[in-house]
């Protein structure tokens, strides 16, 4: 089956060929441990991460915010290692991924908490609060999605990854992920049109 | 192809990540099936939908007062400790000394550990782990946390060492160099190691002692460079 299957979708942007030279000098600023420096990349970036740390965190703005607080205080830390064979951002999109999953191997009551089916107005109202004039009804059937398929969801259809680069961070198979895909959407479409 | 074969590729079809001799046969069979036809187009508006979201949310306003705290807290304790090593390592031949001990042993260390894993059973997954406690999920946290503190403490260092290398002699800038050359070999090793047989304690706390190392002979000779 895969034989006939390409991986030729367009990658989330992976080089720094476009990389703005703020944010540049913000980096080489915040590398030598200028807070304020860092400080601008947060303003930079921080609406990106935390809606994706959102969809991540099926849209509980609690454990959002935690995941978000704890990606830019990682990235702080490992700012020296960025060396800028990849685009800021995508650097600070796969410490998010990479740190929800290290978060959730270290904590099992993270691992075993499942939003309940019918419990699916927690991103829709902090999407509110945020001002942002949602699909709301795409939001909650995103995070009602089972974990598995809904990190698929995400991390495919959302923010563009490739099925390889998927299955590198979250340790499974492509073929793994494909499944989830497929499944991810299967129940929205169940949910969204039916 | 036939409609229970085609119905598994529609999701590559719609996302054009199909090769061009599949797609056509799955084309022609689309044209033909009101079923597929259905799907396809299903599938074209959730893909649309999830494209349409907003890639940006404002986070909380506290979020960053939070992050700000925690970095100042991480810095004060990075002073900290490189205020206790001072007097000690200002001394040139005990920077050399140290230079070449870290940098055998980690290596010696490493390699010991890792030839006993191979020769025991043949690196079997038993071997591995019985040759040192498991790793809890709580070690593993604490361990993660650890290793980026001295990947971000090692870089900074190194980044200091490189501007003021010319305030040290020529021969100890270049044993030291040598050393830290040893060192890294050692952490890949061990980081590879640890990326076969996660959950080895022992592992856990031989990087983190080789890191500790590393970022300790960092350290001093920053500290000695500054102090000359």
């Amino acid at each position: 089956m895969s034989a006939v299957v390409s991986d030729t979708i367009e990658p989330f942007p992976t080089t720094n060929g476009e990389e703005k030279a703020v944010t540049l000098d913000s980096i080489r600023r915040a590398q030598s441990g200028d807070v304020d420096a860092f400080e601008l990349l947060y303003r930079e970036h921080s609406g990106r991460v935390y809606a994706l740390c959102l969809r991540l965190k099926a849209g509980d703005s609690s454990d959002a915010t935690e995941l978000m607080q704890d990606v830019f205080i990682k990235a702080w830390r490992r700012l020296a290692t960025f060396r800028g064979d990849s685009a800021f951002s995508s650097w600070l999109h796969r410490l998010t991924v990479n740190t929800m999953l290290e978060n959730a191997r270290s904590d099992q009551r993270r691992v075993a908490r499942v939003l309940p089916m019918e419990d699916t107005s927690r991103l829709a109202g902090a999407a509110r609060a945020t001002g942002v004039d949602l699909r709301m009804d795409m939001e909650d059937a995103i995070a009602s999605l089972p974990k598995g398929a809904r990190l698929a969801f995400v991390l495919h259809d959302v923010e563009g990854y490739q099925h390889q680069e998927i299955a590198e961070q979250l340790s499974v198979s492509v073929g793994t992920v494909k499944a989830q895909l497929h499944r991810a959407r299967r129940l929205l479409r169940e949910r969204l049109e039916s | 192809m036939t409609h229970d074969v085609i119905k598994h590729l529609l999701d590559d079809y719609v996302t054009g990540e199909l090769t061009e001799e599949a797609r056509g046969p799955v084309e022609d069979h689309i044209a033909g099936c009101e079923i597929c036809s259905a799907e396809v187009e299903s599938l074209k508006r959730i893909l649309a939908r999830a494209a349409d979201l907003p890639k940006s949310m404002d986070p909380p306003a506290e979020a960053w007062s939070n992050i700000r705290s925690a970095i100042e807290r991480d810095e004060k304790a990075v002073r900290m400790h490189s205020a206790r090593s001072y007097d000690f390592w200002r001394r040139p031949y005990l920077l050399a000394a140290a230079a070449v001990l870290v940098a055998v042993l980690s290596s010696a260390g490493t390699a010991l550990y890792l030839s006993g894993r191979s020769s025991g059973a043949q690196g079997s997954h038993a071997t591995a782990s019985n040759s040192g406690a498991d790793a809890t999920p709580a070690t593993l946290a604490a361990f993660t946390i650890e290793e980026n503190n001295y990947l971000r403490t090692a870089a900074i260092l190194q980044d200091l060492l490189e501007q003021q290398e010319g305030s040290l002699a020529p021969e100890t800038v270049a044993q030291l160099k040598a050393s830290l050359r040893t060192i890294d070999e050692a952490i890949l090793e061990a980081r590879n190691a640890l990326a076969r047989d996660p959950a080895n304690k022992m592992l856990v706390e031989m990087l983190s002692a080789t890191y500790r190392q590393k970022v300790d002979l960092l350290r001093r000779t920053a500290e000695m460079t500054r102090g000359s």
